[in-house]
């Protein structure tokens, strides 16, 4: 019988050298910052309110948050365009390799970075090393008081206290689009599902798909549009998955 | 033992056995302790494991957006957006996300209950009483006694009580939101209707659009048609092949969430924006050559430019953009909110005439009529909510039914409306959640929610075809809970006499159909069906019926330009030194604070969850010597609340501002006692259209002494500062 | 304090008293585990034996193993189609259960026994899609009367078999061991 340690995992190449599977292209210039991402990833993936004393501690536990800065002052101020912020799905992430755990993983089917719930056991590394600071911790049981547990979503874990949680890409829809396809025999068509916020986005300023391929949106947005759009602290070496663009480019 | 066992010992031993039993029993399986419950009748349509959807309106505001809602073995997962409906085309904004926590909200109404004024609870009673009670209010008072005050949604149920006041000869409905005050709707239809001639909703394209003059309208957030607007300001925004990126342009004084995505933003002072729209027209009238036309020509720019704290270079900029463009104007939010606020609106509309844009791409329109409606309805202003109190408080109505709306809480207090309610003999409250008009209500009949109900709902603005948005119930009645128009036909057919043969109907469905099928016979619809029950089908099927016709009208203005308008700036009540800018939290909305996500979503600009503040601009909190979460005192003429202060840099230093949606004494866990309510602050005076001056008032700012920590997004390391305590 | 206790425990009665006390809960855990691996109760009687043999095939009253995640339970009006038609219904005991709830309108609550934790994302389809029989997972339900769950349903359970329908094949290989695969 064959077991894990047996098998070549080495062999195979690093998700960095290959770029990615999934992305996602945010324009912040058509971002109105309406929060209506947020509200729906919360209700997608499960998230726990945390009441005003917790979320006053930073321990609010949005999956995504639309960053905000001011640039000048009063009269000649300005917001900057509002920023999405979620987890990057690092190509080569800071939160991996900190986990003693193992729960921090690198998805090599998804391209993804994983967060294995059932083996975390809260030690708070990866949040810690995440320069995107993009992940929350579970402090406690977050009360969520009979009937609102009506509305879990079956396909997603409900976390529990000391657990870490972060942006999934909403893996469950990439799974169930796979399956679907799977069972048609075909492959998933490009834009056939999206995430949660860039369904719910009205302004359509997150758009998600696969970057591995030509002629998918998000590839064609990435690579053939008059902005090239950046990818927040590339510098790091952390090859994130989201590019952000302000504005199109097109004059 | 003789001595005590410490608590540090016992914690060891204690711990050691607990740890022994765990290693030596195992984590037994759960499933012991599981139990399944199958269907006894698995519903049509559905399978294990798989989920359902169902298309219907989405009730949380009245803008009508059609949803598509995730069922799972009976229970609601997940709202998502119709995609093939016309107004949002599959998109949803963060109120209807959340909509679902209004459903399984652990505090709604889940009986019908007989109970006395001031309280929250009372007793249970059985809905056969119930609805007697309902038909003895109907059959015991004259009809004219007989009021009822509804929200802005669930149109059927408007048109169910409009049959009945016309044929049983009770008042008609009258509808009122607080959305809908803070939008100024009547000032909007009332200012085309002195311009073109046409009372209507104005919808401005901004999809189409070069260049956007936006005078205080907060279309991005909760304005009139938000995720339609968001829509247009993204295609505005996106530069293609073809068209520039557009530009936009805010004027207010405080900078909403509409305002941080402006290109320019131009903080004039309240009370001087018709002043700013007539001397930007007289200047683009100057620059396009030809005289300048009379409803511009009473201003000076000069002067205008000092009233309004702007420099005079900056009006001619903005002229010169004006000119050089395809611009849209529109009016709204605190602009509008004046007691001049008419003037405001008729000179917007009248700078897009001077633009030429009116009823074409990228201008003005008159928005297209829902399909069952053959003329523009709008909620009632606040002085007619004004009238209708003053027959409350003259003894005039003796039963009041309440459905969708809050009165008690959205109203201003100045109003007197929970006084009023003591001169109502009867109050019946509708509501679904213990809020605070059902608190003073003496019984609550809780009606289904939106997403167990039927309904339909006119979409009134937002796109070019005329759309009935359907709703129907996408899970059964969590609680004993009983549709209003079920209840009230029940109630009329007890009451017998004009009130049965008004409501001549078995039930909610048979209502609908006969409202809904008569547009059967209407050409260029979204789909035709061969009967009443295949039209009904598909009408479910797609969230509603609507016309593939581009109704939008195209008004013309050709006497507008000769019109008069008083060139001065509006009148502000009371004696403080700030002007006050209330304005609709963009994440709850009028009725959001009982849904916990919500709360915790955070305000665009601010980022603060949870709960109200007051934006102070730096140097003005500097000068009164206040800092981040002070709590001050803010009085008006009408009342005074105590907020924390929340610093913020885009403000007029001598403007205030405090968002509506909190401080409720009822409505539940999460919104009861929480934050203050700006409305209390508020006092009657309203512009010519009859809305609301909110935006009209002065107050004055006193330190209390007293701090509260507001809890903000933008603060990742927390708002207690550096001393955590141990506990936490 | 505690070095008292520790004297005391070394007496002889102390030793008495510590194997009193070792032996009792030992004998509690072994009986704990010895319930929690017996087939648990469930409302009616259910044997399934019966059924197979009759030839009624297993996706008829689980359909869902085909086409989504969940297997099923089957409804009461399932039951009742056949059992309504069955003389044996109306007086036998063992079926009296299932009569009652259908004419009182109540639910049955039966006791699921193949299920794995709540943070294991398990379908069916996928399974069956693979090749997988019913029994492969569930045992020959031909024999038994009561379900009972014939394997451990573990991680290592799992990969074991995953890792054996992968084979040689790298690219499925990396999917089904994939932490990502069952974990969300």
């Amino acid at each position: 019988m064959t077991t894990l340690s047996d098998l070549k995992i080495s062999e195979v190449k690093l998700a960095a050298e290959e770029g990615g599977k999934w992305g996602m292209v945010i324009d912040q210039d058509i971002c109105t910052g309406c929060q209506a991402c947020v509200a729906a990833c919360a209700m997608e993936n499960n998230i726990p309110f945390v009441g005003e004393e917790d979320s006053g501690y930073g321990r609010a536990m949005h999956w995504i948050r639309i960053e905000r800065f001011w640039e000048g002052e009063y009269p000649e101020i300005k917001m900057t365009n509002q920023q999405p912020m979620m987890c990057q799905q690092c190509g080569s992430a800071p939160c991996e390799p900190v986990c003693p755990a193992f729960a921090t993983v690198h998805s090599q089917a998804e391209e993804l970075n994983l967060q294995v719930y059932n083996r975390c056991v809260g030690t708070r590394y990866c949040a810690n090393n995440c320069p995107y600071q993009v992940r929350t911790f579970n402090w406690r049981d977050y009360e969520r008081p009979e009937p609102l547990p009506n509305q879990f979503n079956p396909d997603v874990t409900v976390r529990r206290r000391g657990v870490m949680e972060k942006c999934t890409f909403c893996i469950q829809r990439i799974h169930k689009a796979q399956d679907k396809a799977k069972s048609e025999g075909r492959d998933v068509m490009d834009g056939e599902f999206t995430t949660a916020c860039a369904q719910a986005c009205p302004s359509n300023a997150i758009t998600f798909g696969r970057i591995d391929k030509e002629d998918t949106l998000v590839y064609n947005m990435i690579h053939h549009g008059h902005s090239h759009g950046k990818k927040h602290l590339e510098e790091l070496g952390t090859l994130p998955n989201i590019v952000y663009m302000n504005g199109n480019g097109a004059a | 033992m003789s001595e005590q066992v410490s608590r540090r010992d016992f914690l060891k031993l204690a711990g050691l056995g607990a740890a022994t039993t765990a290693v030596l029993t195992g984590c037994g399986p759960a499933s012991r302790y599981v139990t399944r419950e199958p269907y006894q009748q698995m519903p049509e349509y559905n399978l294990v494991g798989q989920s359902t959807y169902y298309a219907t309106t989405c009730r949380e505001c009245a803008v009508g957006c059609g949803i598509v809602v995730r069922t799972y073995q009976g229970r609601a997962i997940k709202v998502e957006g119709n995609a093939n409906h016309p107004l949002n085309l599959g998109k949803t904004c963060a109120r209807g996300q959340a909509t679902l926590h209004g459903l399984y909200n652990p505090d709604r109404v889940t009986d019908p209950i007989k109970k006395s004024r001031g309280d929250s609870a009372g007793e249970n009673i059985n809905w056969d009483d119930a609805i007697q009670v309902v038909a003895d209010a109907l059959k015991n008072n004259q009809p004219n006694e007989i009021a009822f005050l509804l929200g802005t949604s669930s149109d059927h149920l408007f048109d169910l009580l409009t049959d009945l006041a016309n044929s049983a000869g009770v008042n008609a409905p009258v509808r009122f939101g607080a959305l809908s005050m803070f939008e100024s709707r009547a000032t909007l239809s009332k200012a085309a209707e002195n311009l073109f001639g046409q009372a209507g909703m104005p919808w401005f394209d901004v999809a189409n659009a070069e260049t956007v003059f936006s005078f205080g309208a907060n279309f991005l957030e909760t304005w009139l048609s938000p995720l339609s607007y968001t829509r247009g300001f993204a295609n505005f925004r996106k530069a293609t092949e073809t068209k520039l990126r557009g530009r936009m342009v805010q004027f207010e004084a405080r900078m909403s969430a509409t305002g941080a995505k402006a290109d320019e933003w131009v903080a004039i002072r309240p009370g001087t924006e018709a002043l700013v729209v007539l001397a930007i027209g007289k200047l683009v009238a100057e620059i396009k050559g030809g005289s300048v036309p009379r409803i511009f020509s009473s201003v000076d720019p000069l002067e205008v430019a000092s009233q309004a704290d702007v420099p005079l270079e900056a009006l001619q900029h903005l002229a010169e953009l004006f000119a050089t463009s395809n611009v849209v104007a529109i009016p709204g939010g605190p602009a509008l909110g004046q007691s001049n606020g008419l003037a405001v609106a008729e000179a917007v509309l009248a700078l897009n005439i001077l633009a030429g844009n009116v009823g074409k791409a990228g201008g003005m329109y008159i928005s297209a009529l829902a399909p069952n409606q053959s003329e523009y309805h709008r909620p009632a202003s606040a002085q007619e909510m004004q009238a209708f109190v003053e027959r409350m408080k003259n003894g005039e109505i003796k039963v009041l039914f309440v459905h969708g709306v809050n009165p008690v809480f959205e109203l201003p207090n100045a109003i007197g409306f929970k006084e009023a309610l003591s001169n109502v003999g009867q109050v019946i409250s509708f509501g679904i959640f213990p809020d605070e008009t059902a608190v003073e209500a003496d019984y609550v009949l809780p009606d289904h929610h939106g997403l167990e109900g039927w309904g339909y709902q006119r979409v009134t603005t937002g796109t070019d075809l005329p759309v009935l948005s359907g709703a129907q119930p996408v899970v059964s009645p969590y609680y004993n809970t009983r549709s209003t128009v079920d209840v009230l036909i029940e109630a009329a057919r007890l009451a017998g006499g004009a009130f049965a043969s008004a409501l001549p109907f078995a039930d909610e469905v048979e209502f609908l159909e006969n409202k809904v099928t008569s547009l059967m016979s209407e050409s260029s619809g979204s789909f035709s069906a061969i009967d009443n029950v295949a039209f009904m089908a598909s009408f479910q099927q797609y969230g509603g019926w609507w016309k593939n016709v581009d109704a939008k009208v195209s008004p013309s203005g050709s006497t507008a330009f000769s019109r008069n308008i008083s060139a001065e700036q509006a009148q502000f009540a009371g004696e403080g030194e700030f002007f006050f800018v209330p304005f609709v939290s963009p994440t709850l909305g009028e009725a959001g604070a009982n849904k916990p996500w919500l709360q915790e979503l955070p305000d665009p600009t601010t980022t603060v969850m949870w709960t109200t503040w007051i934006e102070i601009n730096p140097e003005t909190a500097h000068e009164l010597h206040v800092e981040n979460d002070e709590v001050v005192k803010v009085i008006s003429e009408a009342g005074e609340i105590e907020v924390p202060v929340y610093i913020y840099p885009a403000i007029r230093p001598d403007t205030v501002a405090i968002p509506f949606g909190q401080g409720h004494t009822a409505y539940g866990r999460y919104a009861q006692n929480r934050g203050a309510n700006p409305a209390d602050l508020l006092g009657l005076h309203f512009n010519e259209a009859g809305d609301l001056a909110f935006a009209g008032m002065k107050v004055r700012i006193e330190k209390t002494g007293k701090t509260k920590p507001v809890s903000r997004n933008e603060s990742r390391m927390g708002v207690y500062g550096e001393d955590l305590g141990e506990e936490h | 304090m505690l070095k008292k206790i520790f004297n005391w425990l070394m007496q002889p009665i102390g030793l008495i008293a510590v194997g009193i006390a070792f032996l009792s809960v030992f004998s509690a855990a072994v009986y704990g585990i010895s319930l929690t691996q017996q087939t648990p109760p469930q409302p009616i009687e259910f044997p399934h034996q019966t059924h197979v043999q009759f030839g009624i095939q297993c996706l008829y009253c689980h359909p869902g193993a085909a086409k989504g995640p969940a297997a099923g339970i089957p409804s009461q009006a399932k039951c009742w189609a056949c059992h309504n038609q069955i003389e044996k219904t109306a007086t036998s005991e063992l079926l009296a259960p299932l009569k009652d709830a259908v004419l009182n309108g109540e639910s049955i609550q039966w006791v699921p026994v193949a299920i794995v934790p709540d943070f294991v994302q398990f379908n069916h389809r996928a399974h069956v899609a693979a090749g997988k029989n019913c029994e492969d997972c569930h045992g020959d339900m031909s024999k038994v009367n009561i379900a009972e769950n014939p394997q451990v349903m573990n991680m290592g359970w799992c990969l074991n078999c995953h890792i054996e329908t992968a084979g040689e094949d790298q690219e499925k290989l990396i999917k089904l061991t994939d932490c990502g695969t069952c974990h969300y």
